[in-house]
């Protein structure tokens, strides 16, 4: 079974690697411990203290705070209960006209905005633009990654969290009050 | 309307589900899953599918012994096999002449266990050898052993979607091994072909109005025996196919390849010996999915994964053929993925659309095998075969959907079934990414696939003879960026790690056309902290015919959208945007030694438009479509391939990744300056760009702070887009349409679209 050193695995993350050796990286037997350096190379470069349980995005991570488990930013905005869609609580700007589009796409580089619209979710803490989605009106925005913290520690990695959640989809309920409000 | 499917014809399907690691002991324990000497195929089949569901593993295999007792030899058979499959490859795309095998190598040979299951496969078109395990198993299902009876040197054919293709342009060809008049394995073969007769000239039939015109049926049938084609074969294609002789030739070629992995296969067996051959082959297939298995569980994480993802199909006002193609079609493609405490992936496609009236439909087996390719990209790639699917299980897609017409309309066509399929799969890829993101297997990382528009030519070549077939640009596009770096550019394809799209004075060969331009895309790679691989466009010069048609297919294409990727941030690749001109004056240009056409040029001015005078001029076409009237001599076409997905936000790209793009011509100044915040200005002296780091950094902050100042609460926005759903305002025909099919097809995905909105209970689009 491979292994590399922290420092070696830093490289790697940041593309500082010469080509060749990534490649022996990827057609070696893939290293037992490296979420483990993963979340510690990571939580070594947040400026904040919550223990790291998933990294979700270059951005997010789901942190153990307290007894609960939260979507937070590198930055440190929190997003709330992980198995609620974090959109809900991000920025939202939407691309849905001509104008609008061609700030990015152009020309016959612009797709139709009647058929499609271009969402960007950003951080209220940073600015930084988190996920964009390409969808018609009407898709729900995706839910891209519910993960079974509980299953993945105790199952896959042999050290049970404390506090153990129930692995549901909580959006729906979490959005139960909000309410609709006559234009 | 279509009719229902007669009850007796609906294609038999096992989804393989429900694997006990804990049940008893291997029953075959010593013979490692071999079956007995007389037993029959339809038998060993049976006993198969039990060992699997009691014991958890393929052929009851708790135990590799084989391995086990002498691990070199089992890999050195393997390399052999290998390269028995490779050669088999090199060997029938030289005997096929046709411009897909011989040149671009887009085919694929491969070993079969007796019951189908493929054991290795060449290199090539890898979405193929889940098809040919599947189609073995029908013949063995529908009692082709005993009626008509399978005979050492018989050939079996097929390319019908209905009994095992994916659509009628692949034929599949299989070839029985006997050993001492037993039947041990089978060689199978797959070749894409220029034309399969379709109504239209051609092999992607995305035109097709139903099945009836999805060209020469061959219905998993004998085509052969004492390993020659009958001559009633030859005489079908060369009566109901435009090419026969490229047809044939890739007959040729499948059958030379089958029959050069039978002659080695025999050599290899009589050098193991048998048992020892019907041993490793099994436990090749255990191994493949035990390494599935172990890939997901090493580098994964259980829990939920969903992808939303979007093809259009827009046709109306356009040439079509039938009346009810003139209609703009929009295809849900949605992906939802589960993984359970062992490592078991689960795969829907609930909410997808409904069948179209064209050629892209797909079946349920066709995508098991597309699912197989996937795989073999991102999962399980050590022994590549048919172990993999015994490593996940695909829900049974929405009755009457794109992914599942039959039940509802077995008339469909899948001209090309692969098209809504490969756009699938590219959320396949993301979603995996996002997976091995999390587990912190960044090298393992891609952003989402490419698309797949291709290129046709029909009509008279410059030989005077006629001609019809597929140019292989598509063949060759960006590859999706990493965790840790960009893609490649023009180096990559979803359906074949081949990715050859040949050279350019060979395919100048084939058809009446001259290269002005095969020059990579500048920014075709979306907008992210990495960049998808870059593509390339292709531009044509007809000369040497009086007219050809261009077709501009969609193999797996969007061009009225973005996908919806944009990993972490990243913009998605543009749509799919095609050009010509006909009645040019390029041949005065060429006279006047003035600038010709190269390339696309400037996305808002392009060249075809800024140099060209034309009595026709289309700069931005909405793909697919054939050209309302034939091209002639110093007619032109740009034909832009897709470069792949983007990840991270593109204010987190490296300053000199944006100006090493600049110098490169593969980035605009446009782009670098709004999309990725970068200061730089050109150095008419050095002839190069320089980045102000410090103006950079603060028109990024800048940038960031502007997102936060017109970004608004989620909630704010849900409130006022729901108000636009219910008034469906600025949705097209296309969209609304898509989600009537998509909501009527899947209740639950209906009622979670309407309680996420909190529309009615009875709302519909
Ligand atoms: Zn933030």
């Amino acid at each position: 079974m491979s292994q590399y050193d922290i420092s070696e695995l830093e490289r790697l993350i940041d593309g500082e690697l010469p080509w060749a050796r990534v490649q022996e990286i990827m057609k070696d037997a893939k290293d037992a411990d490296r979420f483990e350096k993963w979340v510690a190379i990571l939580q070594a470069r947040v400026p904040w203290k919550e223990p790291i349980l998933l990294p979700l995005t270059t951005a997010l991570f789901i942190v153990r705070k307290g007894r609960q488990r939260i979507v937070k930013c590198r930055c440190g905005h929190e997003f709330g209960d992980y198995r609620v869609n974090w959109k809900l609580a991000a920025l939202i700007h939407v691309r849905e006209t001509e104008g609008q589009l061609a700030e990015v796409y152009r020309g016959t580089e612009q797709p139709d905005p009647t058929w499609i619209q271009i969402r960007e979710y950003t951080c209220p803490g940073c600015g930084t633009q988190l996920e964009v989605e390409a969808v018609p009106r009407g898709c729900p925005p995706d839910f891209e990654l519910l993960p079974d913290l509980d299953t993945f520690y105790r199952a896959w990695l042999g050290r049970p969290l404390p506090d153990a959640v129930a692995c549901e989809d909580k959006t729906l309920e979490a959005m139960r009050r909000w309410r609709i409000e006559p234009r | 309307m279509s009719p229902k499917q007669p009850k007796q014809a609906l294609p038999r399907r096992k989804t393989k589900t429900g694997a006990k690691p804990k049940a008893r002991k291997a029953a075959q324990r010593g013979t490692a899953g071999r079956a007995p000497a007389r037993e029959s195929l339809r038998a060993q089949l049976e006993r198969n599918d039990r060992l699997l569901r009691e014991t958890g593993y393929l052929f009851g295999l708790e135990e590799m012994q084989r391995k086990q007792e002498d691990p070199g030899t089992y890999e050195a058979v393997w390399q052999i096999l290998l390269n028995i499959c490779n050669t088999a490859h090199a060997v029938g795309c030289r005997v096929s002449s046709s411009p897909i095998a011989a040149e671009g190598g887009d085919a694929l040979w491969s070993l079969h266990l007796p019951t189908g299951e493929a054991v290795c496969t060449s290199r090539g078109i890898v979405s193929h050898p889940g098809l040919l395990s599947l189609l073995l198993r029908s013949y063995i299902e529908a009692g082709y052993e005993d009626d008509p009876g399978i005979r050492a040197g018989d050939i079996y054919e097929n390319n019908d979607p209905h009994f095992g293709g994916i659509h009628s342009a692949d034929f599949q060809t299989t070839v029985p091994i006997f050993w001492n008049g037993r039947l041990i394995a089978w060689a199978g073969s797959v070749t894409h072909v220029m034309d399969a007769g379709f109504v239209l000239p051609g092999s992607i039939g995305f035109m097709n109005p139903d099945c009836f015109s999805d060209g020469v049926p061959v219905v998993a049938e004998r085509v052969g025996e004492n390993d020659h084609f009958y001559p009633w074969y030859e005489k079908r294609m060369r009566s109901r196919t435009r090419v026969p002789d490229w047809t044939m030739g890739d007959a040729r070629g499948r059958l030379a390849g089958c029959l050069t992995i039978r002659d080695r296969v025999l050599a290899l067996v009589e050098k193991y010996g048998l048992d020892f051959f019907a041993d490793v082959t099994r436990e090749y297939i255990e191994d493949s999915r035990r390494y599935a298995i172990s890939r997901v569980r090493t580098q994964a994480v259980p829990g939920r994964i969903r992808k939303s993802n979007f093809k259009d199909l827009a046709m109306a006002g356009k040439r079509v053929l039938l009346p009810v193609q003139n209609v703009d079609c929009l295809f849900n493609l949605p992906l939802e993925i589960t993984i359970d405490v062992d490592a078991k992936v689960g795969i829907s496609l609930q909410g997808a659309s409904g069948w179209v009236p064209f050629g892209q439909n797909i079946t349920p087996d066709a995508l098991v095998s597309g699912m197989l390719n996937a795989y073999s990209h991102i999962v399980g790639f050590d022994m590549f075969n048919w172990g993999a699917a015994a490593a996940w299980s695909l829900v049974e897609p929405p009755a009457g959907s794109w992914a599942n017409p039959y039940p509802v309309n077995y008339f469909a066509s899948s001209g090309v079934a692969w098209a809504p399929a490969v756009v699938w799969m590219s959320s396949l890829y993301e979603a995996f990414g996002r997976l091995y993101w999390a587990r912190g297997f960044v090298e393992e990382v891609a952003a989402g696939a490419a698309t797949t528009m291709t290129a046709e030519f029909s009509g008279t070549n410059q030989y005077g003879l006629y001609t019809a077939g597929l140019t292989l640009e598509q063949a060759c596009n960006g590859g999706p960026a990493r965790g840790i770096a960009d893609g490649e550019t023009s180096a990559w394809c979803i359906y074949t790690p081949n990715a050859d799209f040949g050279n350019a004075e060979v395919t100048e060969l084939y058809y009446p056309v001259l290269y002005l331009g095969r020059n990579v895309e500048p920014d075709s790679g979306g907008y992210g902290k990495f960049r998808g691989g870059l593509g390339h466009t292709a531009v044509w010069l007809v000369m040497n015919t009086p007219g050809i048609e261009y077709q501009c297919g969609c193999a797996g294409i969007r061009s009225k959208l973005c996908g919806n990727h944009g990993m972490f941030g990243a913009y998605p690749t543009w749509p799919d945007r095609p050009a010509y001109a006909s009645g040019t004056n390029l041949k005065e240009l060429v006279a006047a030694r003035q600038p010709l056409l190269h390339e696309r040029g400037d996305p808002e001015h392009p060249n075809i438009a800024r140099n060209l005078q034309a009595d026709v001029i289309e700069p931005n076409l909405i793909a697919p479509f054939v050209t309302p009237e034939p091209l002639h001599e110093w007619d032109v076409i740009v034909h832009p391939v897709s470069g792949s997905q983007a990840l991270g936000d593109p204010l987190e790209r490296e300053p000199e990744f944006v100006q090493q793009d600049l110098d490169d011509g593969w980035g605009q100044e446009r782009v670098a300056a709004d999309v990725y915040g970068v200061v730089a200005k050109f150095d008419e002296g050095e002839r190069r760009w320089s980045v102000d780091v410090a103006a950079t950094a603060q028109k990024r902050a800048a940038i960031r702070e502007e997102r936060k100042q017109r970004g608004v609460p989620f909630r704010e926005w849900w409130q006022a887009e729901r108000e636009r759903i219910l008034a469906k305002e600025n949705m097209a025909d296309a969209v609304l349409a898509m989600w009537r099919s998509s909501m009527e097809l899947s209740p639950g995905y209906a009622a979670e679209l309407r309680a996420f909105w909190k529309l009615p209970d009875d709302f519909t689009f």
